[in-house]
């Protein structure tokens, strides 16, 4: 047996006549940059000179197979000329293993994601191990970019449009399993051991294989590109995808490019077209920003990087009070990963919907659980109308109604029962916790977790951290956070908090626009458009303006005063249109048996006056700014501990424009005096709430940038 | 500057343009044999006097590519020295060819040329020609929608309701009807027959005596899913972001009828007409072109109408007789709401929701069917206007001599 190495593979050519090329790269994965280049194509050329070479396995020996690009590389890139040169030069390298003359095979013993997957994607037959937490897959998309080794083209050729369209606009990964039915892998074997002799067996089998677009008789999966087919599928696709972005996101809408003007020719060409549309996007503003906070800074808040930790959690009961939505999306999300959790409520029948909610999520999970997992798992939840049951629980999250008398009540009668040294949380979204801690014995074991509703869904936990809330508290419940797979952020107390406060900020400017007169369609546009995962009406609705409308001399107590035309529509629509939102059927919008019918007719004659400039770049640019200048302002006054938790919170939390990177980042790109001007201007014509904080001002001066430039 | 005269406009029959149409079972060459031979028979020239023939076809693609006109040209059995091409210009392709004719005589340069325009819909379906229009980055940069969501989107913006656009499409069959009963386009439709001189069709297969109300209230919006489920409604808003939602109003009743055809028109000089002793029907007083937002698409006949009357020196009132090619119904109703034409004077005989809108071959059949309203009702002048796909207009103007 022959054996060498380089710094990215290993390299072993047996008595079989296989050679194989392990890669492994220095550190823990393999990902995709100059060094894995270059290895990788000395390996490939020191397979092709072994005497009696069958064929090729690429395996890894690490935990994955190869996780994708270097985002460090991709984060950098600003020379297009050159990048495109590095984006090439990977391609070349993918399309000599597949066409080296020998049959090539992928050993997927772990994920393989991005260019990793795509180096899969390149060997003419795909085995995975069959382990439900390998991920296979192009996420590219989700960070701003395309796949760009040749991705788009294979995947494209292998299954046709749709199902190219379905796997990389939303940058879904999939399970072997998935991924086996997707026909994007051929094969899955039960043990790391059988997939190898499946690879070594395939190749003995299929000595002349090619990949299907080498064969002379290769046909494009339908529809053909250049048909009316192909054209009509992409003109709705095209439709559907605008209907999703309103045109915020580069990256799907040069996918569908690669799919048309690569389709149309031979593959060796194809990729030039594909490389070209990488590198618009990679060296381009939007990918920069998305890659800061979608990778960089979630990944950090993942690992809790800078965070408080400790490997005594002490926490094993839950107890829940309050069974609303919220509460028993929670019992469920603490059972689901082993916790045992009490809920409580005071009126039974609540308690018998949150059970029955509880049994709907389990059974949207049936499969993964298991029948044995699901019936453990809700085995985990209790209910009680009764405090009783609530004694000896390490951790006791309060979720009842948002009112500080209340809150203290039954903070009073309940955290008794607490088992000793254990935790009392608030999920309440603007209340201080220091206040709330008022009424607690021990305010260093209080804290706030302020979950989002849907808790299965929503990634985010905001941690708060009242006056006297310790470190330790603060580390119990990151492990906690961390084992309930949440993402957490870890601010400091203020009313509102830093999510509630830029979200209502985002809310109120919504409806102040509407109220100076300009059309609320184009509001809801306009704010889809500049990236809002929602318009400011529709969520509005969703959140109830009684909510709102409630809120406001509370807030004001707190010296957050609503004010303005803003405030003056909302209190007409609740209190004279008695227009609630959507659980009411009727808010900004028409609801028809809960769906949304349009927007309410009547909204138009609620504006006061006419405004001078209207359109949906005008609105679109108001409501980042009205958010960018909330965000600023709890950064100024210390709420938010790192920069990070500003993206993080704002994109995870409320659905802030994925595309900018988050408010911070968003102010970056106008640039902080562009920004500090627009806000004086909209200051000196709409009122205070736009005055740009000191932070600003002197960052402005200074010529600061929360980021570094890239 | 010479002028430049009609001698003569034909047309075939307009077929219904599915497999069970009238004329599905010609080629589409034939289509423009028919009309090319008839104009050679009625006015007896020799061949050869033509200096150019300019045929309009949208779907250049299948039976109607490699330069068809070329080929009906030398079938229909023209002197080869006759030169062709085929032009597109979407919807007013025959029109163009009637304004770049009239353009070359009136510049001196040639005397005598046939335009007009052919389109088998039943045969080489509109859209297989696939094309630059529907390109994803088209779609994503121009914001390209069918037309049908356009024509919606109008609809929507103007205020048009369901009831508006049936009631003008059922007007539309009426005066339609009634035309082709009493023998209106007997002078221009030329039938398409076989080798062995049997009928094929005679007459225009589209209008229906018995439309009503009643019936168009029943059929379905035709764009109505590409809009919503297919997401193109959302392609609109780019640039129409106020359109929260788009009032789907269009039928395959209120809108134009895919339908097979090809026209043709002689034109010329006044010398060359006394040369050949052909008697000139009308004058073509201005023809022009212009282009218009491309999302909304179908608004050009509103400012050819106004560049077309200008360059004429004329004004509105000056027109005694309107023909808008009826693409949909809110295409005609924007017209007489944008400029104040009375509907007694548009599309007196009928329209493409009646009649059918061979792509390639209306403009030069409408401009027919005003060379004929003039002489009928004894009128002066005439406006015909097309919209167009990717948001332009095209417009003649004609003066009866």
């Amino acid at each position: 047996m022959e054996r060498t190495k380089n710094g990215a593979v290993k390299l072993d050519f047996d008595g079989q006549g296989i050679a194989t090329l392990t890669l492994e790269m220095s550190g823990r994965a393999n990902k995709i940059n100059q060094e894995f280049g270059d290895g990788f194509a000395q390996g490939l050329t020191w397979a092709k000179g072994q005497q009696g070479l069958k064929g090729i396995i690429v395996a890894t020996g690490h935990k994955d197979f190869c996780v994708g690009a270097d985002i460090d590389m991709l984060y950098q890139a600003r020379d297009p000329k050159r990048f495109y040169e590095q984006v090439r030069a990977l391609q070349t390298g993918y399309r000599q293993l597949e066409t080296c003359g020998v049959p090539v095979v992928a050993a997927l013993t772990g994920s393989a994601l991005g260019g990793g997957f795509e180096l899969a994607l390149s060997c003419h037959r795909r085995i995975a191990l069959d382990d439900p937490k390998i991920q296979l897959g192009l996420p590219e998309v989700m960070l701003g970019v395309l796949p760009g080794g040749g991705g788009t083209q294979r995947i494209l050729r292998m299954v046709g449009l749709q199902a190219a369209a379905d796997l990389i606009l939303p940058g879904k990964t999939l399970r072997p399993q998935t991924a086996l039915e997707a026909k994007i892998i051929d094969e899955v074997c039960a043990t790391p051991e059988a997939v190898r002799a499946a690879a070594v067996g395939w190749i003995l089998a299929h000595p002349g294989a090619k990949q299907p677009w080498d064969e002379k008789s290769f046909k494009f999966p339908p529809p053909v590109p250049g048909t009316t087919d192909f054209r009509d599928f992409l003109l709705a696709g095209s439709g559907m995808l605008y209907k999703k972005t309103a045109g915020a996101f580069r990256a799907p809408e040069l996918v569908l490019r690669c799919f048309h003007e690569g389709g149309l020719l031979e593959l060796d060409r194809a990729l030039e077209v594909e490389a070209r549309h990488f590198v618009n996007l990679a060296v381009g503003d939007q990918a920069k920003d998305m890659l800061r906070t979608l990778w960089y800074h979630r990944t950090a808040a993942e690992k809790h990087e800078g965070l408080p930790s400790t490997d005594q959690e002490g926490i094993q009961k839950v107890g829940i009070l309050g069974a609303g939505m919220m509460g028993a999306a929670l019992a469920w999300q603490c059972a689901s990963v082993g916790y045992d959790v009490v809920v409580r409520d005071i009126k039974d029948e609540v308690l018998q919907k949150a059970m029955d909610h509880c049994r709907e999520l389990t059974k949207e999970q049936q499969k993964r659980l298991g029948e044995e997992g699901a019936k453990a798992l809700l085995a985990r939840i209790s209910t009680t109308v009764a405090p009783e049951p609530l004694k000896g629980c390490d951790l006791v999250i309060e979720a009842v109604f948002e009112d500080l008398e209340l809150k203290h009540r039954v903070t009073k009668e309940i955290e008794p029962l607490l088992a000793p040294g254990g935790i009392w949380a608030s999920n309440t979204s603007a209340l201080p916790i220091t206040d709330l801690a008022r009424a607690s014995a021990h305010a260093d074991r209080f804290i706030g977790l302020h979950f989002f509703s849907p808790v299965d869904k929503m990634p985010l936990l905001v941690i708060i951290m009242g006056k006297e809330t310790s470190q330790e508290t603060a580390a119990r419940c990151l492990s906690f956070c961390r084992k309930i797979k949440k993402t957490p952020i870890l601010i400091n107390d203020g009313y509102g908090f830093y999510t509630t406060r830029v979200f209502l900020a985002y809310l109120m400017q919504g409806v102040q626009l509407v109220a100076e007169g300009h059309d609320p369609a184009v509001v809801e546009w306009g704010a889809r458009a500049a990236g809002m995962v929602v318009g400011p009406l529709q969520v509005f609705d969703e959140v109830t303006l009684t909510l709102v409308r409630k809120a406001a001399p509370q807030a004001k107590k707190y010296g957050r005063a609503v004010e303005g035309p803003g405030i003056d529509l909302l209190i007409a629509m609740v209190d004279e249109h008695k227009r609630y939102g959507k659980a009411a059927g009727a808010g900004f919008y028409d609801y028809e048996a809960g769906k949304r019918k349009g927007l309410w007719p009547g909204l138009k004659a609620l504006a006061k006056g006419t405004p001078t400039a209207t359109g949906a770049d005008v609105v679109g640019q108001r409501l980042l700014l009205a958010q960018c200048v909330e965000a600023a302002r709890v950064m100024e006054e210390g709420i938010l501990q790192r920069k990070r938790d500003a993206e993080v919170g704002a994109i995870f939390g409320l659905g802030f424009a994925p595309n900018t990177g988050g408010p911070l980042s968003c102010m970056d790109r106008m640039g902080i005096p562009t920004v500090v001007k627009e806000l004086e201007a909209l200051a000196a014509a709409y009122g205070p709430h736009f005055t740009p904080p000191k932070l600003l001002v002197a960052m402005a001066e200074k010529g600061e940038r929360f980021f570094e430039v890239v | 500057m010479p002028d430049a005269f009609i001698f003569d406009a034909v047309r075939t029959p307009r077929g219904i343009g599915k497999s069970s149409g009238g004329l599905y079972t010609v080629r589409p060459v034939d289509l423009l044999v028919t009309v090319l031979r008839a104009l050679k028979e009625r006015n007896g020239f020799n061949t050869q006097e033509v200096e150019e023939i300019i045929i309009g076809c949208v779907a250049q693609t299948g039976e109607q590519g490699t330069c068809i006109s070329r080929f009906a040209s030398l079938e229909a059995g023209y002197h080869y020295e006759t030169p062709s091409y085929t032009v597109n210009r979407f919807c007013a392709s025959a029109l163009e060819t009637v304004n770049q004719a009239a353009a070359r005589v009136a510049a001196g340069w040639s005397d005598l040329l046939i335009a007009g325009g052919v389109e088998s819909m039943s045969r080489v379906k509109m859209g297989s020609d696939v094309g630059a229009m529907f390109d994803p980055a088209a779609q994503w940069r121009v914001g390209s929608v069918p037309q049908g969501i356009s024509a919606d989107l109008l609809a929507t913006l103007r205020g048009f309701t369901r009831a508006d656009v049936d009631a003008f499409a059922l007007e539309s069959q009426r005066r339609a009807v009634a035309a082709r009963g009493t023998g209106k386009f007997d002078r221009s439709v030329v039938p398409v027959k076989d080798e062995q001189g049997l009928t094929i069709l005679a007459r225009d297969e589209m209008p229906r005596p018995d439309a009503s109300l009643e019936k168009l209230a029943t059929l379905k919006p035709a764009f109505d899913m590409l809009g919503k489920q297919f997401g193109l409604d959302a392609l609109v808003r780019r640039k129409y972001p106020q359109v929260d939602r788009v009032d789907h109003v269009h039928t395959a009743g209120n809108s134009s009828g895919i339908v097979d055809g090809a026209s043709g028109v002689l034109i010329g000089s006044t010398e060359k007409g006394k040369a050949l002793g052909l008697k000139p029907r009308a004058r073509i007083r201005t023809g022009v072109s212009t282009g218009e937002e491309p999302v909304i698409m179908l608004t050009g006949p509103l400012s050819a109408t106004r560049v077309a009357l200008k360059k004429a020196r004329m004004e509105l009132k000056d027109i005694d007789c309107f023909e808008v090619n009826e693409a949909f119904a809110a295409v005609p109703l924007m017209y007489m709401q944008e400029l104040g034409v009375p509907h007694e004077k548009l599309n007196m005989n009928g329209g493409a929701i009646a009649l059918g809108h061979p792509l390639g071959a209306t403009g030069a059949v409408i401009l027919g069917t005003a060379v004929d309203l003039l002489e009928e009702r004894n009128l002066s002048t005439a406006l015909i206007t097309l919209c167009i796909g990717g948001g332009m207009g095209t417009a003649t103007i004609i003066e009866r001599v």
